[in-house]
């Protein structure tokens, strides 16, 4: 009998929670709902949302359509499937910006126009409206062989990438709008020079100015990385250089310098003549004394 | 006391001495025996040492972050008891305390054996001890390792030096009297005693050498037990990182040391039956200066562990945690109650300054002294800044495995067969220096 309470009890509180959980759904007002995302589903825009997407959003929804969610309770939704997408440009702004319970906000960590971006990235995995990029966004043509070429202007300091594809019948051409990443290695990760429009032009060219105080090595030297942004568009294709437009620098080794952390060539000074001038004088005195131990028998003969 | 020694001084010859002294170091049958079972000790555990050569260091409970463990809290002790030599001979002989006459060789012999297996306890910790010369060869001067070694080698030659310099003169006297020894140990008696004939020259000159060598040893004694402290100190630490280790360990050395020597006098007194030369005065007077060493103690340990305790930085405060109400609380409040607090109030009183009380204190106070040590390395280690996570389960905890305890067994065996072997071919007690304090005349014949 005490069981059959107690399952009871727990079922009813159960129940009760969860129903207050699905009554607190979210609270959007009317006016949000109706906005409309500004920006234009270009490739570009989606894009720069789906960079957006991969480095804030990721982490817990997943990919979209992929399931690969963080196993929370309760679960992360999946940005990519049509349940989702049936919600209004103003609903989903909304979401992304007030945030709740384990959803945050990103009412300030994000602006507006990197939240309609992720919109416009969201939007172009709707089944109801893909049509519609497809017709806004650049055509090229069917291409094998996709590849970077980089060709570098020392003397203003320009980086020249051209992004060509083989024609089927045997041409090379050039491949328009696509964004590519400009990336230079440094100490820890790769620093992107890129700027904020690195899309190709209708030949397929993209022109990049190099950060004219970037330090290289000693000979001006730095490693070049130049890729496809977005791998969905030709796959990972990416070319890399060793460019000599670097400031060239001097890099100071702090091993090379007199430091208690140093090697034991390059220990302070004075640690040095500490411990040698210590060891001289007590193992000196050491040697003094058995000099003097020797004497003693001396002074028997003497005393004699 | 005084009841006791008056009666002595009248009945004290130098010949008397001479016969007492010298008598046990020839006809001890004991003595024989007690070398033949240290030996076999000693050659049990190594085969344990053999094992740890064999296999590697993955035979002991030491892992990656416990890497210090049962060997590096031994070294800690062992250093911490040879100190006694530097305390009684040096600093009591330097400020002309008489008292400790009789027992300062007994102190120097402690010395030596303790400082050599300590340098010995380092080698028995190495996985490949074949590489021991790279510390000289690749020693950084910023290491506190390099002086470490520097330091421990330093103080062994001199206090070898203390113990044989000041015993030239009964060496001459065993060179004429041991007739029974071996060859071998005749010509040992023959060398060490420098044609030694007691001339005033001699005497003067012998002097001055062992007061100069008294004074070169104490800033080497206390560096010694400074720079081992430093080995901890001069890290991040918690537990370690501490401006007081220095004379912390300093201070708590003379404890170990001055427990350690009560503990071989009572056992010289009583086996060599030399009641007359080690007295009850002496136990006495080691009682009041066991005294005196545990408060300057207790006044560190207040100040190591009640500052940090009374702001509980975070770091600090899972470590005094543990040390205080955690898994080592028992061996940390133990070693304090026992190697300090209670024997101190038990050692005020008189009652318990007679020899076998007093020796029985300073075995409970050894003993802690030893955990003390054990308390000082391991938590730490097991303490570090950033949380032991994803690590497999021996990782996390330490205990010693047998071939440890039993290599730590065999470093105990040989620091005391050293003592033995010493106290079988060298008195004891110095014969001459008694004589003259009772103002004997006496003559050496060459």
């Amino acid at each position: 009998m005490k069981n059959t309470f107690n399952i009871l009890a727990t079922i009813i509180l159960v129940l009760s929670l969860s129903a207050t959980v699905c009554a607190e759904g979210w609270d959007v007002p009317a006016s949000v709902k109706k906005k409309q995302n500004p920006y234009e589903l270009t490739k570009r825009n989606i894009s720069s949302g789906k960079k957006i997407f991969q480095t804030t959003c990721k982490s817990c929804h997943g990919d979209p359509g992929k399931g690969n969610m963080l196993p929370l309770q309760p679960p992360p939704t999946d940005l990519g499937s049509q349940n989702f997408l049936v919600q209004t440009d103003g609903e989903i702004f909304h979401k992304i910006r007030t945030g709740k319970g384990a959803m945050p906000t990103f009412e300030k960590t994000l602006s507006d126009e990197s939240k309609w971006m992720v919109i416009a990235y969201l939007r172009s995995l709707d089944k109801m409206k893909r049509e519609a990029v497809v017709t806004k966004a650049v055509v090229n043509p069917e291409v094998t062989d996709v590849k970077i070429d980089i060709d570098v202007d020392s003397e203003h300091k320009k980086l020249i990438a051209e992004l060509t594809g083989l024609k089927k019948d045997g041409k090379r051409v050039g491949l328009e709008g696509i964004e590519l990443s400009f990336l230079v290695k440094r100490a820890f990760g790769q620093l992107d020079i890129s700027g904020e429009e690195a899309y190709t032009n209708e030949k397929g060219q993209l022109i990049v100015q190099f950060p004219t105080d970037l330090p290289g090595d000693r000979e001006g030297q730095a490693n070049l990385l130049v890729k496809i942004t977005d791998e969905d568009n030709y796959g990972p294709i990416e070319e890399k250089r060793v460019v000599s437009i670097a400031v060239p620098t001097n890099p100071k080794n702090i091993l090379s310098e007199r430091a208690m952390w140093g090697t034991r060539a390059n220990a302070p000074i004075w640690i040095i003549a500490t411990y040698v001038l210590g060891v001289i004088g007590i193992w000196g005195v050491i040697f003094l004394i058995l000099f003097q131990l020797f004497q003693l028998s001396k002074m028997r003969v003497k005393s004699k | 006391m005084n009841d006791n020694t008056k009666p002595k001084e009248t009945t004290l010859s130098f010949e008397k001495i001479k016969q007492d002294v010298l008598r046990p170091m020839q006809t001890h049958r004991g003595l024989e025996l007690w070398i033949v079972f240290l030996i076999a000790v000693i050659a049990v555990c190594g085969w344990a040492y053999y094992v740890q050569l064999r296999d590697g260091l993955g035979v002991t409970g030491m892992r990656d972050y416990v890497s210090w463990g049962l060997y590096i809290a031994n070294f800690v002790f062992f250093v911490a008891v040879s100190l006694v030599g530097m305390l009684i001979s040096s600093i009591l002989g330097l400020l002309k305390v008489d008292w400790i006459a009789p027992i300062s060789r007994i102190a120097e012999i402690i010395a030596v054996a303790f400082v050599a297996v300590a340098g010995l306890v380092i080698v028995l910790d190495m996985g490949r001890p074949d590489r021991l010369l790279n510390v000289f060869i690749h020693g950084r001067f910023q290491s506190p390792i390099l002086w470490d070694v520097t330091v421990v080698t330093t103080y062994l030659v001199i206090s070898l030096l203390l113990l044989i310099l000041p015993m030239i003169p009964d060496l001459a006297i065993c060179k004429k009297e041991m007739t029974n020894a071996s060859p071998l140990l005749k010509k040992v008696y023959s060398i060490l005693s420098f044609g030694y004939t007691n001339t005033p020259q001699q005497h003067k000159h012998l002097h001055r050498m062992v007061r100069t060598l008294m004074v070169l040893i104490v800033p080497v004694g206390l560096a010694i037990h400074t720079v081992t402290s430093w080995l901890f100190a001069a890290t991040l630490r918690n537990g370690w990182d501490t401006t007081i280790f220095g004379p912390y360990f300093v201070a708590g050395a003379f404890v170990a040391g001055a427990a350690g020597l009560v503990i071989a006098m009572y056992f010289f007194r009583v086996n060599y039956k030399l009641q007359d030369y080690l007295t009850d005065l002496h136990f006495d007077k080691m009682g009041k200066l066991m005294v005196a060493v545990c408060l300057v103690y207790i006044y560190f340990n207040v100040n190591e562990f009640l500052v940090p305790g009374y702001k509980m930085k975070s770091g600090d405060n899972t470590h005094l945690k543990e040390l205080f109400l955690g898994s080592w609380a028992i061996m940390f409040w133990a070693s304090q109650l026992l190697g300090n607090i209670i024997p101190v109030i038990l050692m005020v009183n008189k009652r318990f300054r007679k020899p076998l009380p007093l020796m029985i204190i300073s075995l409970f106070v050894l003993a802690s002294a030893w955990f003390k040590r054990y308390v000082i390395v391991i938590p730490t280690m097991l303490h570090p800044h950033l949380p032991i996570q994803n690590v497999p389960d021996n990782f996390k905890h330490y205990f010693p495995t047998p071939i440890e305890i039993a290599i730590i067994v065999l470093s105990f065996a040989l620091a005391l067969l050293i003592m033995t072997v010493l106290a079988k071919i060298f008195p004891v007690v110095p014969i001459c220096e008694i004589a003259e304090k009772e103002g004997i005349d006496y003559k050496i014949e060459d």
